[in-house]
């Protein structure tokens, strides 16, 4: 059995390969987020002028709500970067809260200010094709990005990830889908982030595992 | 620790310095059996020596997630944490699927399979055979048959992917088969 681990350590250490260490968690969400911006400025220009889509409302709460939505899914991926940094305290699991908080009391109130025009939970399909093509790419490249870490946590990666990417999709989505109605905003929206989150949370296991990371060290 | 801190070694293991990389993983292998033993006293030695090279392997499969500014032992005990618990989960499936029997001194009723003593043949004439073989073949058939490896195990130590193996592994049966059909 010794002999065993003198052999594994006799073939890990021979022909090892030189590593790039990993950035820092902010640094990863700085360059996740450089890859992306330019692929959704030029997907909401081209939506907009060649789709001739209307233009959001530009007004106090609209900015409040997508600064919100922003800073939920850097936090987000700041905290799932950091998740897959062996001895990191766990507080990173607390960044995403506050955004996400204000997020929510944004749509609240505005969802509380509308209700008195009576409540429709009505939902435009239409806005499914804008969050394919504008959610997709940010999960796909923070997945990748990902399992570079250790899957210790895969649950939580996950929900984090799909978190991440939610809010930046969301940002992205309300740049050309110029909803307004707030509880429809929550419901299906925000529902479906969090949705999305659970769902990912559950698959954690089978996206970051020691598995896969073995086989891509390898 | 003897020699260097681990923060340094790891990181010239970062740039590929082997030597390093041998010190360090038998700096820390010790520790590591020790701890092991010490949290998990119900595994038996070979468990503890399995759980011990489960660990190694992580460290070398996310060797580029230790940020050379941070110490290195809170790293290492935190992959080391995760593995063990994984390990004692798979530990917890493998009781559940085990059931545990009496031996018996039979094992099917045909009369063949119950011989007190079974021919084996010249044994050193089936190792002059697998010196024959192809290197490749050699190696397969030495790790998965004689050292009764596993197909991971086989894979790392010998850098064949398993497909690779298996197929090294089938022909030199094949090979063996014959040469001894012939003799």
């Amino acid at each position: 059995m010794t002999n065993r681990t003198d052999t594994l350590i006799k073939t890990l250490s021979q022909d090892l390969k030189a590593v790039q260490p990993l950035q820092n968690p902010w640094i990863r969400t700085l360059r996740w987020l450089g890859v992306l911006i330019p692929y959704c400025a030029i997907a909401v220009l081209l939506l907009h002028f060649v789709g001739k889509l209307p233009s959001p409302f530009l007004n106090s709460q609209f900015l409040l709500e997508q600064v919100f939505a922003i800073l939920t899914g850097i936090t987000a991926a700041m905290a799932a970067f950091a998740s897959t940094i062996p001895g990191r305290r766990r507080s990173y699991l607390l960044w995403p809260l506050i955004p996400m908080l204000g997020w929510l009391a944004t749509l609240g109130q505005a969802c509380f200010r509308s209700a008195s025009g009576g409540i429709s939970f009505q939902h435009n399909l239409l806005c499914l094709p804008f969050i394919i093509i504008l959610g997709t790419p940010p999960a796909i490249v923070l997945l990748m990005m990902l399992r570079r870490g250790a899957p210790l946590t895969p649950s939580w990666t996950a929900a984090l990830g799909a978190l991440a990417a939610a809010g930046f999709g969301n940002f992205c989505v309300r740049l050309v889908h110029a909803e307004d109605v707030s509880v429809m905003l929550i419901v299906w929206h925000i529902g479906g982030i969090f949705v999305l989150a659970a769902v990912s949370s559950a698959f954690g296991g089978s996206l970051l595992n020691w598995r896969a990371i073995k086989k891509l060290s390898a | 620790m003897t020699s260097a801190a681990p923060e340094a070694l790891m990181r010239r293991v970062q740039e590929g310095d082997s030597a390093a990389y041998a010190q360090l993983l038998n700096d820390i292998t010790p520790i590591l059996r020790r701890v092991i033993r010490r949290q998990r006293a119900f595994l038996n030695v070979e468990d503890v020596e399995d759980l011990v090279q489960e660990v190694l392997l992580s460290v070398h499969a996310v060797r580029a997630t230790f940020d050379p500014d941070r110490p290195f032992m809170p790293w290492l005990f935190a992959i080391m944490r995760n593995r063990l618990v994984d390990g004692v989960r798979r530990y917890a499936r493998q009781g559940a699927c085990e059931i545990a029997i009496d031996e018996t001194e039979v094992t099917f009723r045909a009369a063949a399979a119950n011989t007190m003593q079974e021919d084996f043949g010249d044994a050193r004439e089936l190792y002059r055979a697998i010196e024959d073989l192809p290197p490749a073949q050699r190696d397969a058939i030495e790790m998965m048959k004689l050292k009764e490896m596993s197909l991971k195990e086989a894979s790392e130590a010998s850098g064949m992917t398993p497909g690779a193996l298996k197929v090294a592994t089938h022909r030199a049966m094949n090979s063996l088969k014959k040469m001894f059909k012939t003799r």
